[in-house]
């Protein structure tokens, strides 16, 4: 009786050692190199940002306490970049989640040749972001845009997109918005189509019009979904930086520079890396909040589904 | 409401709908068609008003990319044929190794309970959201000191971890889509874990591990930030370095716009291959389970 027992405990530990060996061997990797390539550096950058350094001259640390982010935080040309950045994300993400639900609700059913439609309608998102900035700013030329051309071919007169601040951003926002409304317009529509017929066929039997049952039904039930795609596209949009290094290069003057940009160019441009290290790491502050929301959200979903 | 209006409003209502989807249509396909019509056109025909939609074929833009032909010795095109070698060596390893290291990372997080599971899987996940340029502010220096400042290899480990937390989320839904009797099973008839996962559990999930490559070489393939400041001459991957020969010598949009073409033609066949899949990668593995 006392031998079984002992003999199924002995078991039973093995078989729990051999989990715990695994749950080791198998996430050790990842947490190594996550390890070194997150952690790490973050740690160092709080580190840096209470420096006065220069990455050219290394040898020259000079403590500052919180003195980069006094700076930074009384620096009217950082909440410029601020202003700016929030800005674009507005009107990014409000164009983005507007088209993306309208055409998904439009794509939401099944037709023939849908997969191939919606590869292609998928074509903008798939090319890299510094392509798509170039592409634009070939469009978006003055003299020789095919954007202008348009413009002048129906009666209405040439705009210097890229010569002015509010045109700039507009160019962008464009841009963008043209390269990930197929992202919405994708986890729209499979929000769509998870919603059950039955419930669609009981508000029909009540005489709803397709407008409540737009309004009603079909949005209230799918904004689990659409929540996912509103923060990624809030997080993505903020920290937005290839679009605009190609597009407009933070110009005309430094009125599109975005948070991100502005750290690149504190750090790579004038080597105040002290002084960048700060601003990364208000902006990773920012960007780990709203991931905290997202992730809380996705476990939610995770367990739900 | 008499029914003749009522059908009078469902048109035109249609008649709108219809329209801005055409207009939609035209806005997000517009702009693909004249990246692909510039990459054919000769420097001549590229700036002509009004716009060429007819015009005679030019491969200029093509063989500067790829190093061949008549356009080969120009200055644009030097070094850029070696950069498209770059960026398929970083992105195919680089995606190798992320959904390996996030397969066997993903299945613990699907069968597992462990002390700080949660906080792993949230580690695991901000790293996907990341802006870029703020860990660069460190790698720029760390790269330095350690040798791996424009190199292949230090754009393979940026790669990697760009990648694994996303490969890790996607995997663990895969995962979640086994029943976990396959393991029950197993170990009651005396297989090891082990072996239930090698055996049993990994087979079944082999469309999610193409599927999460897909998605990790998509993103590695297209990435610039990390890639544009981590490299200077030897490592530059092809988008750094159709960005860098635009700063230098006027900007030859042939050759960007060819670039382009080339970049989006893997990434499009991906794309195809992995459509079933796409939701799933979208949302981190927890929509779209089949």
């Amino acid at each position: 009786m006392t031998a079984i027992s002992h003999e199924r405990r002995q078991a039973e530990l093995r078989k729990r050692s051999s989990g715990r060996l695994m749950i080791f061997g198998f996430l050790s990797p990842t947490l190594a190199i996550l390890l070194f390539m997150v952690a790490y550096p973050i740690f160092s950058l709080v580190y840096y940002s209470f420096f006065n350094f220069s990455a050219l001259r290394q040898g020259a640390m000079k403590p500052m306490g919180l003195k980069n982010y006094k700076f930074l935080l009384s620096d009217p040309e950082l909440w410029e970049r601020f202003v700016f950045t929030g800005k674009f994300v507005f009107i990014c993400v409000a164009l983005q989640m507007l088209i993306g639900i309208f055409v998904g609700y439009q794509l939401h059913k099944n037709f023939r040749g849908r997969d191939l439609v919606f590869t292609l309608l998928m074509m903008p998102m798939m090319l890299s972001p510094i392509v798509v900035g170039f592409l634009w700013r070939y469009m978006l030329n003055s003299e020789w845009g095919i954007v202008n051309f348009l413009l002048h071919s129906v009666g209405l007169p040439k705009v210097d997109w890229l010569g002015q601040t509010n045109a700039a951003l507009w160019a962008a926002a464009a841009a963008d918005t043209w390269m990930w409304t197929p992202f919405i317009v994708l986890l729209a529509t499979a929000a769509f189509r998870g919603i059950p017929e039955t419930i669609h066929e009981a508000a029909e039997v009540d005489g709803a019009s397709p407008a409540y049952k737009f309004f009603r039904i079909t949005l209230p039930m799918s904004a689990p979904v659409l929540f996912i795609a509103l923060i990624l596209r809030l997080i993505d949009s903020f920290k937005q930086y290839d679009l605009f290094v190609a597009l407009t290069g933070g110009g005309p003057g430094s009125s599109t520079e975005t948070v991100s940009f502005s750290v690149a160019k504190t750090a790579f441009s004038y080597f105040y890396t002290g002084e960048a290290s700060a601003l990364a790491v208000i902006l990773l502050v920012i960007i780990i909040g709203l991931s905290m929301i997202l992730v809380r959200h996705l476990q939610k979903m995770s367990e739900r589904y | 409401m008499n029914p003749t209006r009522t059908s009078a409003m469902d048109r035109a209502g249609r008649w709108l709908v219809l329209g801005l989807l055409v207009a939609y249509t035209f806005y997000n396909v517009g702009p693909i068609v004249w990246l692909v019509l510039s990459s054919l056109k000769s420097r001549m025909d590229l700036f002509t008003m009004p716009p060429k939609i007819f015009f005679t074929p030019d491969l200029t833009g093509y063989q500067s990319v790829f190093g061949v032909g008549v356009a080969k010795d120009s200055a644009a095109a030097i070094g850029v044929f070696d950069s498209l070698i770059n960026s398929i060596v970083v992105s195919v390893s680089g995606t190798a190794l992320a959904v390996f290291f996030g397969t066997l990372a993903g299945y613990v997080c699907s069968r597992f309970n462990f002390i700080g599971k949660g906080d792993f899987m949230f580690f695991v996940l901000s790293t996907r959201m990341l802006p870029p340029v703020a860990v660069l502010v460190f790698y720029h220096l760390m790269f330095a000191r350690l040798g791996l400042a424009d190199t292949r290899f230090g754009l393979v480990l940026v790669s990697i971890f760009a990648n694994v937390g996303l490969a890790t989320w996607i995997m663990k839904g895969f995962f979640d889509g086994v029943p976990k009797e396959v393991e029950q099973i197993a170990v009651v008839n005396g297989y090891t874990r082990m072996y239930a996962f090698l055996r049993l559990v990994l087979p079944m999930v082999k469309g999610g591990i193409a599927a999460t490559a897909g998605f990790c070489f998509i993103f590695a393939w297209n990435e610039f930030a990390f890639s544009s400041i981590l490299t200077t001459t030897q490592a530059k991957t092809l988008p750094v370095k159709i960005s860098a020969a635009a700063g230098s010598t006027g900007i030859e949009w042939t050759q960007i716009c060819a670039a382009g073409v080339v970049l989006i033609v893997p990434v499009l066949i991906f794309f195809y291959l992995i459509r079933r899949h796409l939701l799933m990668g979208m949302t981190f593995g927890v929509l779209g389970r089949r």
